[in-house]
């Protein structure tokens, strides 16, 4: 009996020790909310928030994306550390989805200082992401700066918090855009090089193209066989395959539906005849043996280093999915001089018609952006931080220009420059790791540096554009009388609605709505079914049944629930 | 009387007072037992209490003391919602399993075999060595190789076109009905050689003087392993196969992970893939939850049920 009691009491023990373990966890929750009482003291206190060298705090950021770690004694990570007193540790998504890894962040517990996160909706249910909104008001001119007023409105969640501030999609002064950082059917300029440089406005053109050129060229100059078409289509990459229908039907990129500007109504581009056309000339060039017939089966990884030999004639993708990494190894290999860099072609159903695949103007997406976390070991400093980086001119030319005098140089007119040297340097992936740190998911300008003269990024600095491509770009861009991507793709210039884009609404659906569920359930079956219609032998049969399962999924729910959100704008 | 003996040491056993001297003897013990308790109350029992979530419309704001409670409507919506499809998840996991216990139990019995048979110390325990090798590879790693391998421009396709036995590349992962043959194979590759020790030692067991006497009455090779070997390790077979049959829905979760893709997601989606696509992507703990109680009872009912008939057919048995 007393060894029973001794046992129990053993047992008992550790209940309560484990009760406890919990009881703290549970005493930490209201931490948050203790803060914004107490906002009043933070707030002046945040205003007033100077960095003594020699203090730095070590933040963590991990960003739903996979990327590039740099080196714990990066450089000029160590230089941001002395001046700022910050420095962060960014981990990125390594194998799992960004919903997988944000899921297993809110069964664990523990969040990092910073997050970004495709499912923003997750963590604000899970109560792990601190309130901004007083720490935005701390900053007056940032705020006024960053977003206009109904922007930072997007941002507010239902319970009136603003979570997170989206770091991208800003431009400062006078737009330089000289990159399309959007989607599009992209092909080698070796290929337009060969063919004479014609106009190619359709999806048969340009498969014509292709077809011709690798008739007469089957194989690289080392041997290396061509590929004409390939097509990425791993989990939420698989956009490469799924929504270019819109496009070529002539819209912008709402993502998930078309939005159908004079009637103001929601239409779904799956089911579209534009879609349709689109898989069957897919379809027809599947049959022909002209789509790598490893489309469907490889994973991010395998199709970026496929990219990266060159042998890849044409994809669709955007340009921010492969062009960072790609274009750095073209440029190491010398393939750039090969005529090996892809250049954007707004294609469109028919011959003639408007293409809207370059977006101008500013594109906010208040579904995801950087969250400071309820862990967060100093807020306040954390905020500021994240402030710096929208304001102060020098943090961001050291993020994105590097050090003056080793990443580039200063002429007379005060215009920044690299040589041939700095611009290797800086594509080469150990030369990034231990030297360069862009904190490329914190705030960032595109346009026009403080100084009125040059770029806020590299790319957009017009010298370094043009001295950056290779002549067979050159060449390219000039037989087509245009001096950058947008001129090239020949977007219709024109504003959005304040709607867009919409994908920025349903990347925030969950299951809890019929809606939500039918979202999921149709991406499942794109998923399955998009690489089975492109196979297969039968194409309207193939369609018929994909269209079958498709209309199972009641897409009707997703549809009429955009269709609520969109009529909120009329 | 001896009946009544019997039951006055039965008495005396359990009469037996709990005295400190008792506990000061049994204190290693006690200490030992201690910490096993502590341990399986900690991470087999306390966890359990997550169950309720299933039971729940749990968010994680509101933690499991908070969250409504709402029956067996999460149950509900998998069994009977078509379109998330959970039987078909439920089938592949239970027949990757069943596929890949057979042919990874009659690969290690054979290969163990056959290594016995092999005489020479110098041969044996090289190829042993070797074969286990694969056990400490992380499926990351197995599944990097199976890719390559089965890849268009892979060993295995270049094979096939040289001896001609097809003329055309074959996409391997573009094929649903080859996926479970892919998946055991990869099973089999990874864990032959790390099953057969057990069976080797089993093997090893076994008195000698039984083949020498089946030498002396004339049995051959094949007979003394059909006579000798099979029923000496017939106990450990027997145990090996409960404790695995109790595994059968963790048909594994890497390998299908990593090799699927969106052709063959309907062969290769099993039940741990589901429990992380809704419980943890769609932040549903709830249904996860409800699809993960699901598998433990098919589970405990398969162990159960195989129990009972090895003790029915006398054979080895759990319990």
């Amino acid at each position: 009996m007393k060894k029973k009691l001794v046992a129990l009491s053993l047992a008992s023990i550790m209940l309560v020790a484990s009760l406890a373990g919990c009881g703290n966890k549970t005493a930490d929750t209201p931490a948050p909310a203790s803060k914004t009482e107490s906002t009043e003291s933070s707030k002046t206190e945040v205003a007033q928030t100077e960095t003594t060298p020699g203090e730095v705090t070590d933040f963590t950021f991990f960003i739903t994306m996979p990327g590039s770690e740099i080196n714990s004694d990066n450089e000029i990570a160590q230089i941001i550390a002395d001046k700022y007193g910050v420095r962060i540790k960014e981990t990125w998504l390594t194998g799992q989805t960004a919903s997988e890894a944000t899921g297993t962040l809110i069964a664990g517990g523990e969040y990092p200082d910073f997050i970004d996160s495709d499912e923003m909706q997750m963590l604000v249910d899970a109560d792990a992401l601190l309130p901004l909104d007083d720490y935005i008001d701390a900053y007056p001119e940032f705020k006024k700066l960053w977003f206009t007023d109904e922007e930072w409105e997007k941002f507010r969640q239902p319970d009136g918090h603003i979570y997170w501030i989206n770091p991208f999609g800003n431009t400062l002064g006078q737009s330089k855009a000289t990159t399309h950082n959007d989607e599009a059917f992209w092909i080698q300029v070796r290929v337009l090089e060969w063919a004479g440089y014609p106009e190619i406005k359709t999806m048969d053109q340009y498969f014509d193209v292709i077809e011709r050129y690798i008739a007469a060229n089957p194989t690289m100059d080392d041997g290396t066989a061509n590929i004409a078409y390939t097509i990425l289509c791993e989990d939420w990459r698989y956009f490469c395959l799924e929504n270019a229908g819109q496009f070529l039907a002539g819209y912008p990129n709402d993502g998930s539906v078309i939005v159908n500007k004079s009637t103001m109504t929601i239409e779904d581009y799956n089911t579209s005849e534009d879609t349709k056309k689109y898989l069957k000339k897919l379809n027809e060039e599947y049959q022909k043996g002209f789509v790598d017939p490893e489309s469907f089966t490889q994973n991010y990884d395998e199709y970026i280093s496929k990219l990266s030999t060159g042998r890849v004639l044409g994809m669709v993708d955007q340009w921010w999915d492969f062009a960072y990494t790609v274009n750095d190894v073209f440029k190491t290999q010398g393939l750039d001089e090969k005529g090996c860099n892809y250049v954007c072609l707004g294609l469109t159903t028919e011959e003639g018609m408007d293409n809207r695949w370059h977006t101008y103007d500013d594109t906010v997406n208040q579904a995801s952006g950087v969250a400071i976390s309820v862990d967060c070991k100093d807020p306040d400093k954390a905020f500021k931080f994240l402030v710096d980086c929208a304001m102060d001119q020098e943090l961001h030319d050291l993020r994105f220009w590097g050090v003056k005098g080793v990443d580039y140089d200063v002429d007379d007119q005060g215009l920044y420059y690299r040589t041939d040297e700095q611009r290797v340097n800086w594509a080469d992936t150990s030369y990034q790791a231990a030297h360069r740190c862009q904190y490329s998911y914190m705030p960032q300008w595109s346009g026009t540096s403080r100084d009125g003269k040059n770029a806020n990024k590299p790319e957009e600095q017009p010298s370094e554009f043009m001295n950056n491509m290779a002549k067979p770009l050159v060449d390219c861009f000039n037989a087509y009388g245009v001096t950058t991507y947008p001129e090239m793709i020949g977007s219709v210039v024109e504003t959005n609605g304040p709607w867009f884009p919409m994908y920025s609404y349903s990347n925030n659906f969950t299951k809890d709505t019929p809606g939500g569920l039918a979202w999921t359930l149709m991406g499942e079956c794109k998923h399955e079914w998009l690489p089975k219609v492109v196979m297969a032998p039968d194409f309207e049969k193939g369609w018929s049944d994909y269209m079958a399962a498709y209309n199972a999924c009641k897409p009707e729910d997703f549809l009429k629930e955009m269709q609520d959100i969109l009529d909120t704008f009329k | 009387m001896a009946k009544e003996k019997k039951n006055k040491n039965v008495d005396e056993i359990k009469d037996r007072k709990i005295t400190w001297k008792e506990i000061k003897r049994q204190k290693a013990l006690l200490i030992i037992s201690f910490f096993m308790l502590v341990y399986g109350i900690v991470f087999y029992y306390l966890p359990l209490a997550g169950w309720l979530m299933a039971f729940q419309k749990y968010k994680p704001k509101l933690g499991i003391f908070g969250s409504k409670f709402v029956g067996l409507e999460n149950f509900k919506f998998l069994f009977m919602n078509k379109s998330v499809a959970f039987w078909p998840v439920v089938r592949n996991t239970f027949f990757m399993g069943l596929l890949n216990l057979v042919t990874q139990t009659v690969m290690a019995v054979l290969f163990a075999i056959l290594l016995n048979e092999i005489k020479a110390n110098v041969i044996k325990k090289p190829i042993q060595t070797i074969s286990y090798l694969p056990h400490f590879l992380s499926w990351i790693i197995v599944t990097g190789i199976l890719h390559d391998a089965l890849s268009n421009s892979g060993i295995v396709n270049e094979l096939l076109i040289k001896f001609g036995i097809t003329d055309r590349v074959i996409d391997f992962f573009a094929h649903p009905e080859y996926f479970w043959g892919i998946v055991a194979f990869a099973h089999c590759w990874k864990e032959t050689g790390w099953n057969a020790i057990i069976y080797l030692a089993a093997i090893t067991a076994i008195d000698p003087c039984l083949y020498e006497a089946a030498s002396i009455d004339g049995a051959g090779r094949l007979q003394k392993i059909k006579y000798i070997t099979l029923p000496g390790i017939k106990p450990t077979f027997m145990i090996l196969l409960l404790i695995n049959i109790g595994n059968l829905l963790n048909a594994g979760f890497e390998v299908q992970y990593l090799l699927g893709n969106g052709l063959v997601k309907k062969v290769s989606d099993t039940i741990d893939i589901f429990v992380l696509k809704w419980g943890i992507s769609q932040n549903d703990f709830s249904l996860g939850t409800a699809a993960g109680i699901f598998k433990s009872v098919i589970s405990i009912t398969l162990i159960l049920i195989f129990n009972n008939i090895a003790k029915r057919n006398g054979d080895e048995r759990l319990f």
